[in-house]
């Protein structure tokens, strides 16, 4: 999205598009561990993660913290958030599908714009929250 | 933990945002928006080049583990990754060369009935870019609980 949606043109409440992820894979988690330095083996190497207890390796919370940011920058526009927090809430698995949701909680007017607040939210398919998160956005007056 | 470490302050690392390092996070954010990928889109245009994502940052967060250290864990397999913030100041380039600092910002203890007494340690990180502009504030937080978290 080149152009941010407009502060005068949303209102408490409005939900953004869900963004669907998934069903995940290894490779996903492989691919997300070279591009962000995260090598924990706990994410990549079977072997080992299941020696540590896990029934099979998982994916990183900044991986689906990642979807969450794609899916307010995708919808708010780009360049436009303030702050962003991910809350970690529960872990997440191959084969598992992330749904991201987003709403807007608030909105503090400005001289050309205004703040937004949103809160977001990723949950696996049988509705376990995996992500929560707080965001502001700065965005102009039409 | 090591409480003694809360409000320490370690060295400054410097490194470049690479273009093709932007390129390669967004893809496996499976994100095809163009302020990311072309540098001749509407888009990157009107951002003035290639943008960051907004969690790029984080994966920079590795090149030095002092902070981490200071913290003087006994096990990682008692920490969880709680939390991550990040605050914008300014937007970040494909190009710009960054120095971040990292800084032990608060160190705490409470207790918790599923894990045990957790001690929460916060560490920021600062970036400034080449021409002095503070662009952003990461925050992590590191938990220790006191049994495993089992699924």
């Amino acid at each position: 999205m080149t152009k941010p949606l407009y502060f005068d043109a949303l209102k408490v409440g409005d939900e953004a598009p869900k963004l669907v992820c998934g069903p995940l894979t290894r490779t996903d988690f492989v691919r997300y561990a070279g591009a962000s330095h995260d090598f924990n083996p706990n994410h990549h190497d079977e072997v080992y993660a299941q020696k540590s207890g896990n029934k099979s390796v998982f994916g990183m919370g900044m991986l689906a913290g990642g979807y969450c940011a794609r899916q307010l920058t995708d919808w708010l526009g780009d360049g436009v958030l303030r702050r962003l927090r991910i809350r970690f809430a529960s872990r997440f698995w191959p084969d598992d599908v992330l749904t991201c949701t987003a709403k807007i909680t608030g909105k503090t007017e400005q001289a050309n714009g205004g703040l937004v607040e949103c809160e977001f939210m990723s949950v696996n398919q049988a509705g376990e929250v995996i992500i929560r998160g707080d965001a502001t956005a700065i965005l102009p007056r039409s | 933990m090591d409480f003694s470490a809360n409000g320490k302050s370690f060295p400054p690392y410097e490194f470049r945002v690479e273009r093709g390092k932007i390129k390669e996070f967004a893809d496996a954010l499976g994100d095809r928006n163009p302020v990311y990928h072309d540098p001749e889109s509407p888009a990157a245009k009107a951002a003035g080049g290639i943008l960051a994502p907004p969690t790029l940052l984080r994966t920079f967060l590795y090149e030095t583990r002092d902070a981490v250290e200071a913290l003087k864990v006994e096990d990682w397999s008692y920490i969880v990754h709680g939390e991550q913030e990040f605050e914008y100041f300014a937007p970040i380039h494909a190009g710009d060369v960054l120095t971040a600092q990292d800084r032990i910002v608060s160190m705490t203890e409470k207790e918790s009935r599923r894990a045990g007494k957790l001690q929460i340690a916060v560490i920021e990180t600062t970036f400034h870019n080449q021409r002095g502009e503070k662009v952003q504030v990461a925050r992590r937080t590191l938990i220790e609980t006191g049994k495993r978290i089992a699924d």
